[in-house]
């Protein structure tokens, strides 16, 4: 096991920002058991409704009892996520359950294997939960969509950005993409395939929100502008659904159902002065520049090492950005890079490729904050996922939440 | 939304100073150097801060103009945008731009500070220092 010295003099990163020192939990936990539920758009159902869904499908992939659980994790600040109380009034169970609200998705997703294999070496829990749904799409249409409520409460947003139209996100992140495009050349054409092989993915995939519509790159140039240069098609999309995931000890996974996904690596940064990304070091750049090196170092494994990869895309522009600060090419090189097919699931990396977003990513799987890009890399690492990248044994997932971001490195594990 | 921009005790320097069409920003003169967004000691040595007058003169550091309806309160299109002014290179300030059409726009090409009210802003015929190529 690696120290936090080790770690740290092992991630050199830029000056505008810091990785957070996470200790080396490397091969101690691996995801188990994975669930969701369909991903739609306005459906009605809540969140709770849609988290116990995909709780119980979990645990019973995982091939264990809600009697088993105990541990459950779940975000703060989305609404209504789960609590005890709902797990045990739903599953009929009496036991004891940790409950950790630094869980669910964005970031979360990845730090949550950190977080939980502290509480199961430590014996606070022996199968934790990590759940998360978002019914956005009902509360849109219900017009009681309260997430840009953030910009009007925090002060200095509210003083100095909101009067002048800089928000919501897609605007902060056009902004952020027309200096990309400026500094490094990057191109329109460049920045739409990262939309198209999304589409591509969701396409061949059954749980896709898009996955009877294409779309070509000559159909996103097409289309209007947003807030230019975002096309709608290079945001998120808003849906409802729900994603959760069991993780136990790596050993005790052995002996579960399916073959155990083990968490080699995970990292955590932040920008300096966050949460003002208007006055971030670097605005072609994102805070995975601070994650990532760390995650490696962990895994003691580099980008060319990895098979498949799950990019928090809310926007295009922010995957391209990750794609680089992964290290998968240098800043500024990623829109030559992300051409040529080298983002879809049949360009592995033995052909120069990098699967990305095999699901179709928030622009064309779901909205579900990154819990559903965790699930999909499971997939991938157990063989099973619709678009199958041929023989994928390590996999990262690029959690984002603009001011930080996260890094978690899976493994396929031995029975 | 701000109940009343112009009285908060962090915030109203800068927009008392633009009714005045003035262009300051937050500043500690121990460092020598802008305090953005405001504070009221310096977060690098801890003096008390103060408030200085800028040129106005600033280079477009981004943009994007919106088309699209994305904010109730922002009749489409406008254009919103980064600037760094050039007392103040490490800062940004974001603002909309004026008097300009988006086709004519680069980044780092030079502005000038100018001030218009803002629509939907209270109170009523507020001005807010903008920017306009220079």
């Amino acid at each position: 096991m690696q120290s936090l010295d080790q770690l740290k003099r092992r991630s050199v990163t830029p000056d505008w920002g810091a990785s957070t020192a996470l200790a080396d939990v490397s091969g101690q936990t691996a995801i188990a058991g994975i669930g969701e539920t369909p991903h739609t758009g306005a459906s009605g159902r809540t969140t709770k409704a849609m988290a116990l869904l995909a709780v119980e499908r979990a645990i019973a992939d995982a091939g264990l009892e809600p009697g088993d659980i105990d541990g459950l994790m779940v975000g703060f600040g989305i609404e209504d996520q789960l609590t005890p109380d709902d797990f045990r009034a739903h599953f009929q169970t009496g036991n004891p359950l940790w409950y950790n609200t630094q869980g669910g998705a964005m970031v979360w997703a990845a730090t949550c294997m950190h977080t939980a294999a502290q509480a199961i070496a430590a014996g606070q829990a022996t199968h934790v939960v990590n759940a998360f749904a978002v019914d956005w799409a009902t509360r849109r249409t219900e017009g009681r969509l309260a997430h840009s409520e953030y910009h009007a409460d925090e002060p200095m947003k509210a003083h100095f950005e909101l009067p002048y139209g800089w928000f919501p996100q897609p605007v902060y992140f056009a902004t952020f993409a027309r200096r990309h495009m400026h500094e490094h050349g990057t191109t329109e054409a460049q920045l739409g395939a990262l939309p198209v092989a999304f589409r591509r993915h969701a396409n061949g995939h059954p749980d896709a929100v898009m996955k009877d519509r294409t779309l070509s790159l000559e159909d996103y140039l097409h289309r209007p502008y947003l807030a230019s240069p975002f096309r709608v098609e290079d945001c998120c999309m808003i849906s409802d659904g729900a994603g959760a995931f069991v993780i136990t000890a790596a050993e005790r996974a052995r002996h579960l159902r399916h073959r155990p996904v083990i968490a080699e690596g995970v990292g955590h940064g932040r920008i300096h002065g966050a949460p003002y990304i208007a006055q971030q070091g670097d605005i072609t750049s994102t805070p995975q520049v601070f994650s990532a090196p760390w995650a490696y170092a962990m895994a003691e494994v580099g980008p060319l090492d990895l098979d498949v990869i799950a990019v928090y895309d809310c926007f295009s522009m922010t995957a391209l950005m990750q794609i680089e600060d992964l290290g998968f090419c240098g800043k500024g090189e990623g829109g030559s890079f992300v051409q040529d097919n080298r983002l879809h699931f049949d360009r592995p990396r033995q052909q120069g490729g990098i699967p990305c977003n095999t699901h179709g990513g928030f622009l064309s799987h779901a909205y579900t904050l990154g819990i559903s890009h965790v699930i999909e890399l499971v997939k991938q690492l157990r063989g099973t996922a619709p678009n199958q990248v041929r023989d994928a044994e390590l996999a990262a997932y690029a959690g984002f939440t603009a001011d930080e971001a996260s890094t978690l490195i899976l493994r396929r594990g031995d029975r | 939304m701000i109940a009343d921009k112009l009285t908060d005790p962090v915030c109203g320097p800068f927009w008392r100073a633009a009714q005045e069409r003035r262009l300051e920003l937050c500043w500690c003169t121990q460092c020598d150097a802008a305090v953005w967004y405001p504070l009221a000691h310096c977060p690098r040595c801890a003096a008390p801060t103060t408030w200085r007058r800028l040129s106005g003169r600033a280079s477009l550091h981004s943009w994007s103009e919106v088309l699209l309806p994305i904010n109730p309160a922002f009749p489409e299109p406008y254009i919103t945008a980064l600037v760094v002014p050039e007392e103040a290179l490490g800062t940004r300030l974001v603002t909309q731009l004026v008097d300009c059409a988006a086709a004519d726009l680069r980044c780092d090409m030079p502005l000038a500070v100018c001030f218009r009210p803002l629509v939907g802003q209270e109170p009523d015929g507020c001005l807010a220092p903008v920017f306009k190529p220079a």
